[in-house]
């Protein structure tokens, strides 16, 4: 089962605008409930009250574990993510703002097994949350991240989580720019703000070798968090763009009509006005003038 | 002659006072239009988080349920920095400062609802519902498609930013066009009709 199995969108918006006008107001999102089976069929029509989600295994000696979705209070969890392993984090799902809960049980257990972690989460609308199972088996915990999603005008974001048991301490660095020094295992760093580029991303252990290597591109206005992992051959560094917005935002709205299609009122009628004005001038004029000359013929005979 | 002349001007003002006085009512989308049948290619799934291979530019958009299919041209922002519209209202153009439809983030596609003599290519944009499919046909031949979620209507005096252009952590589009009341003081529309969707 592979993590495309959340990735079943639905809707979302981002946070409530100021002024919607007709818009088409639809159902809110229910959650139909499956206790088996992978993504449950959400249908549910668009909102403006969704926030994101996603699921992140990143313990390196826990073995894989299923993942249950609830609504809180509801004993029936609406999804579940099968035989998530160590690395994988699924791609962010829409859920209607609102409180959930979040189980993991090992792999194959069965829903009514003992959850090894569980929490709740808060969902608000417009904002993305990762859910992460993090730390050595021995301590591990389930940690609910807070996901920016704006970057800074012309920069990108970067943050760094560190899940890597065989390198205690690890540093990052974005071709010349430092993200971490020394972020040790389990933590997860702040974002900082980078200036975009095609660079390569160096991941060094606190002797400064063992490195991982990967070339990133960071265009303007995207998030990214990177993850440090054990691979099979030493350090791994795994790129996720969290969200990516406009290069720049356009100023205000967009003028895109020239209204051949819109009522008009009548013309104004002084064209046509000026016209009959002109016309009976004209004929006035000329009959006056028929009327005198003729007088004057009338009088020569 | 002169006099002939003049019965006949003011004649002719007179039949067209009579002819013209009345207003012309909104032309309004036929909501019975023969659908387009959905384009045939190789259908590309959303995003992976891990995603590396930048996806190919759009080059043609297709809404088979409002008979829409046009190429896609480059726009960009105006000196003022407001969103560039296409030059021609027969076709829609795609923001090249947003991302590419099938990539995170929300991509940007413009058109005009109509030009000075009737409808544009974006003229029924209006009616589409949710769970309506739009379909962007990339460079490389494949297929991103999309699910309408909702369709707002805003005024462009108080445009929502943020709402429309602000960041989003999944493959989603912006189809825009004009709608609301023509204000022909100013000779364009008092809103914007945005259309959300989510890649599928």
């Amino acid at each position: 089962m592979t993590i495309r199995t959340i990735t079943r969108r639905t809707v979302m918006l981002m946070a409530v605008s100021a002024l919607c006008l007709g818009g088409t107001a639809a159902a809110s999102a229910s959650a139909a409930t499956t206790s088996a089976g992978t993504s449950s069929a959400r249908s549910a029509a668009a909102t403006s009250d969704d926030g994101w989600i996603r699921l992140a295994h990143l313990s390196p000696n826990t073995p894989a574990v299923d993942v249950y979705l609830y609504s809180f209070g509801v004993s029936t969890a609406f999804q579940v993510l099968r035989h998530v392993s160590y690395g994988t984090v699924s791609a962010y799902e829409p859920l209607a703002a609102g409180v959930y809960s979040v189980a993991m049980r090992a792999a194959g257990a069965g829903p009514t097994t003992a959850a090894v972690l569980s929490t709740s989460v808060t969902i608000q609308a417009g904002h993305a949350y990762t859910v992460a199972g993090m730390g050595p088996e021995s301590g591990l915990r389930l940690a609910v991240l807070d996901d920016t999603l704006t970057t800074p005008p012309g920069q990108a974001l970067v943050r760094v989580i560190q899940a890597s048991l065989q390198q205690h301490s690890v540093n990052v660095s974005f071709g010349g720019q430092v993200l971490q020094n020394g972020l040790l295992f389990g933590e997860v760093s702040s974002y900082q703000a980078v200036t975009p580029g095609s660079e390569a991303v160096v991941v060094t252990d606190a002797s400064g070798g063992g490195d991982a290597n990967a070339s990133m591109s960071l265009a303007a206005g995207t998030v990214h968090t990177l993850v440090v992992l054990d691979g099979a051959h030493g350090l791994e560094v795994v790129d996720l763009v969290d969200a990516s917005g406009d290069a720049a935002d356009p100023v205000g709205g967009v003028s895109t009509g020239f209204g051949g299609t819109a009522p008009h009122g009548p013309p104004s009628p002084l064209l046509w006005l000026l016209a009959t004005a002109t016309g009976a001038a004209l004929a006035m004029a000329a009959g006056l003038r028929l009327r005198t000359t003729r007088r004057q013929t009338l009088k020569r005979t | 002659m002169v006099l002939a002349a003049g019965i006949v001007v003011a004649g002719g003002g007179a039949a067209g006072l009579l002819l013209t006085h009345h207003s012309t009512p909104a032309e309004r989308p036929d909501t019975l239009v023969a659908a387009l049948p959905a384009p045939t290619g190789k259908i590309v799934a959303p995003p992976e988080p891990t995603q590396v291979t930048p996806v190919a530019e759009p080059v043609a958009l297709t809404i088979p349920a409002i008979a829409v299919s046009t190429q896609l041209i480059h726009l960009g922002l105006t000196a003022s920095g407001a969103l560039q519209v296409p030059s021609t209202t027969a076709v829609a153009g795609w923001y090249t400062g947003s991302p590419r439809p099938g990539s995170v983030g929300p991509a940007i596609i413009v058109g005009h609802i109509d030009s000075y003599r009737g409808p544009g290519i974006f003229f029924r944009l209006s009616l589409l519902h949710p769970g309506d499919r739009v379909y962007v046909r990339r460079a490389d031949g494949t297929l991103a498609v999309f699910r309408v979620t909702v369709v707002q209507v805003y005024l462009k005096d108080h445009f929502p930013t943020q709402a429309v252009y602000g960041p989003v952590p999944d493959a989603e589009l912006r189809l825009i066009t004009c709608g609301g009341a023509f204000d022909p003081a100013r000779g364009s529309y008092l809103s914007n009709v945005v259309v959300y969707a989510t890649q599928v």
